[in-house]
């Protein structure tokens, strides 16, 4: 009786809340399973084929980092720090980074971290901004989407893992999709509030001189969010790198490779120094970005002639 | 699991003056993360503490770990079903030295490790019997991110069986002949290429291990590696260890799987009745895979599998306990 029913009344009482029956519950949990495994037959070909060319870019973009011959990889990193942030110490600073990273032998997995972080970040703008910009724009899709971006956020990434691996393998493309699933909200959030902040006054203004709505949104809703749209990416590089342990339980390999290795083996040193590599490229990236995102500020204010 | 703690707690609570309490006391046992070990961990955990009063800890954690633990520290106390492979020379030392004792080697019948193919390859090719003549075409595998390669799905990283993949892919000369050794990752990384593979009818190369769910739900196919075990020496001396301390590994077959029931000098001492159960406690493999099946479609975990089997055979547990224990576990079923 307690095996077939809605509730198992045999279990219920003032501590235990109603629950569904055993066969029941496992009755749903069944054809959830067997949902997705059709799923999974039916489409995985064709889901698989989307993910290739992301897949190659990703390969081509990793190759090209590790055929890179190091000075120049470290000069190009240097350099492109000192636009980012205008500032010597922190070139300085990432080329000595990078090059701690080599001398530990953790250069090729850093590189191929590296691929994966540039290629989810590019994807995340990519998809994110216009989500942002949409969401924005109506009360009704951004009630819709705020929850969506909640669980992304919060429901552990084991547990998407196994569909992720049942529909795409393992390898660089369930890993990228993983990274994107954790990585995609800030920016979302952050062009949504960034355009919603804009002064209202600015956009009477903007109509006042007859500017169309394509005009408002980019040459004045735009150029006033930037800020904040730079804050949401900085902060998606971050959850990206935050990732890459998870990633690597997939086959995306990189710096989360060892870390897993340490873990299992208690090798003490080999997941600090693949940690610390992590975290020194995360020091980098949010350094730079925000020294960038500041000055993005800086001439947003005088513009207003503040 | 809380209704599992809240119920050993009671116990403990209603019985820890009692004399069998005095006798058992306080177990802690290693629950493995795979499916055959939860669920034997859950098995010795019904049985001594309904059988014979015990207080049973289930501490879970992967093999290399919990074997340190066990080692360095004490605890867990047993390790229900400890694959002694990843661990071989540290544990015979620890027999050796008698800190630890084997209960029972071989408590599941039947079993070992290898590298496996889906049974549509078997059936399609089965001139390609052999691991062997499998490595000559490495183009029926090809690899997602290197098509131009045959993909071999290794051991993820850390586990005790990485080094030995690593190495029979060194040994067997799989690179020049057009292989890649692929790291899943992690155990569901493993997993889900397999069943994925399986699912869709493509072909699939890698090491698994036997008994399990995946491997009976999909009649994965054992392949025989058509080379005979090249000694004790290649294996031990070389397969097993990482890479810069096996220069020359040689083709070998996987060398036979040993698995033991194994516990701490302390528990050899103290554990009384509990000892003499698990010295009795073997699974025959069919059983066992049959249990795992069920695991799997059930979606069951270790505690209610455990009570399924102790439902199911009855014939077969009554003949590890005393028949006083088993008329109290009857009871409690």
């Amino acid at each position: 009786m307690a095996e077939n029913s809605i509730i198992d009344w045999d279990k219920l009482s003032l501590i235990h809340p109603p629950v569904m029956g055993r066969q029941d519950l496992r009755d749903v949990k069944k054809a959830i399973d067997g949902t997705f495994r059709d799923f999974t037959r039916a489409n995985g070909e064709w889901i698989e084929s989307i993910f290739d060319p992301l897949k190659w870019f990703l390969l081509w973009l990793e190759d090209l980092f590790l055929a890179t011959p190091w000075p120049l990889f470290m000069l190009a990193a240097g350099g492109l720090a000192y636009l980012g942030s205008r500032s010597w110490k922190l070139a300085v600073g990432t080329m000595a980074a990078l090059l701690l990273i080599g001398w530990f032998d953790m250069w090729e997995d850093t590189m191929t971290t590296l691929a994966m972080v540039s290629v989810a970040t590019i994807l995340c703008i990519v998809i994110g901004i216009p989500i942002g910009i949409w969401m924005s724009r109506s009360d009704r899709v951004q009630a819709m989407i705020v929850p969506v971006l909640d669980l992304m956020q919060t429901i552990p990434a084991f547990v998407y893992l196994i569909p992720v691996v049942m529909l795409l393998g393992i390898g660089k493309a369930p890993a990228l999709l993983a990274v994107l699933v954790y990585a995609i909200p800030p920016i979302v959030r952050l062009t949504n509030l960034g355009i919603r902040l804009v002064d209202k006054e600015v956009l009477e203004a903007a109509d006042a001189f007859g500017s169309s709505s394509r005009e408002r949104l980019l040459q004045v809703q735009m150029p006033l969010a930037l800020p904040n749209i730079f804050a949401g990416v900085n902060q998606t590089i971050m959850m990206a790198l935050g990732m890459v342990v998870i990633a690597a339980m997939i086959g995306g390999s990189g710096l989360g490779t060892p870390v897993l290795r340490a873990i299992s083996n208690q090798y003490l040193a080999l997941g600090v120094f693949n940690g610390l590599a992590i975290v020194s490229i995360a020091i980098v990236f949010d350094r730079v970005s925000q020294a960038y995102g500041k000055r993005l500020q800086k001439h947003r204010e005088g513009g207003h002639g503040v | 699991m809380q209704m599992k703690l809240f119920s050993a707690a009671v116990l403990a609570g209603a019985v820890a003056s009692s004399a069998a309490f005095a006798e058992c006391g306080d177990v802690q046992m290693a629950e493995w993360n795979w499916a055959s070990g939860e669920l034997m961990a859950n098995v010795d955990a019904f049985i001594l503490e309904n059988g014979y009063g015990c207080s049973v800890e289930l501490v879970p954690g992967a093999t290399t770990t919990t074997f340190a633990s066990m080692n360095e520290k004490g605890q867990p106390q047993v390790a229900g079903e400890l694959w002694i492979n990843a661990v071989r020379e540290p544990l015979f030392k620890a027999f050796d030295e008698g800190r630890l004792h084997s209960a029972v080697a071989g408590p599941i019948t039947e079993l070992g490790e290898g590298w496996w193919v889906t049974p549509a390859f078997k059936e399609a090719h089965p001139d390609l019997d052999t691991v062997l003549k499998i490595l000559d075409h490495p183009e029926m595998f090809p690899d997602s991110e290197d098509p131009s390669k045959g993909a071999f799905i290794g051991c993820p990283a850390g586990w005790g069986c990485q080094l030995a993949n690593a190495n029979l892919f060194r040994a067997f000369d799989m690179e020049a002949k057009g292989w890649k050794l692929v790291d899943p990752g992690s155990a569901a990384g493993l997993d889900g290429s397999m069943a994925k593979a399986a699912e869709r009818g493509e072909n699939w190369l890698g090491y698994y291990w036997a008994p399990t769910a995946l491997i009976g739900k999909y009649g994965m196919q054992l392949v025989d590696f058509g080379v005979p075990f090249a000694g004790a020496e290649n294996w031990d001396g070389c397969i097993v260890k990482p890479e810069q301390e096996c220069a020359d590994p040689q083709p070998t077959s996987w060398t036979k799987s040993e698995v033991h029931t194994v516990i701490t000098d302390d528990f050899a001492k103290s554990g009384g009745v509990a000892v003499d159960y698990l010295k009795k406690r073997i699974f025959p493999g069919p059983i066992m895979n049959a249990m795992l099946v069920y695991m799997a479609d059930e979606q069951a975990g270790g505690a209610d599998a455990a009570v399924e089997f102790l439902r199911l055979h009855g014939d077969l547990w009554k003949t590890w306990v005393s028949e006083d224990a088993a008329a109290k576990i009857e009871a409690a079923l």
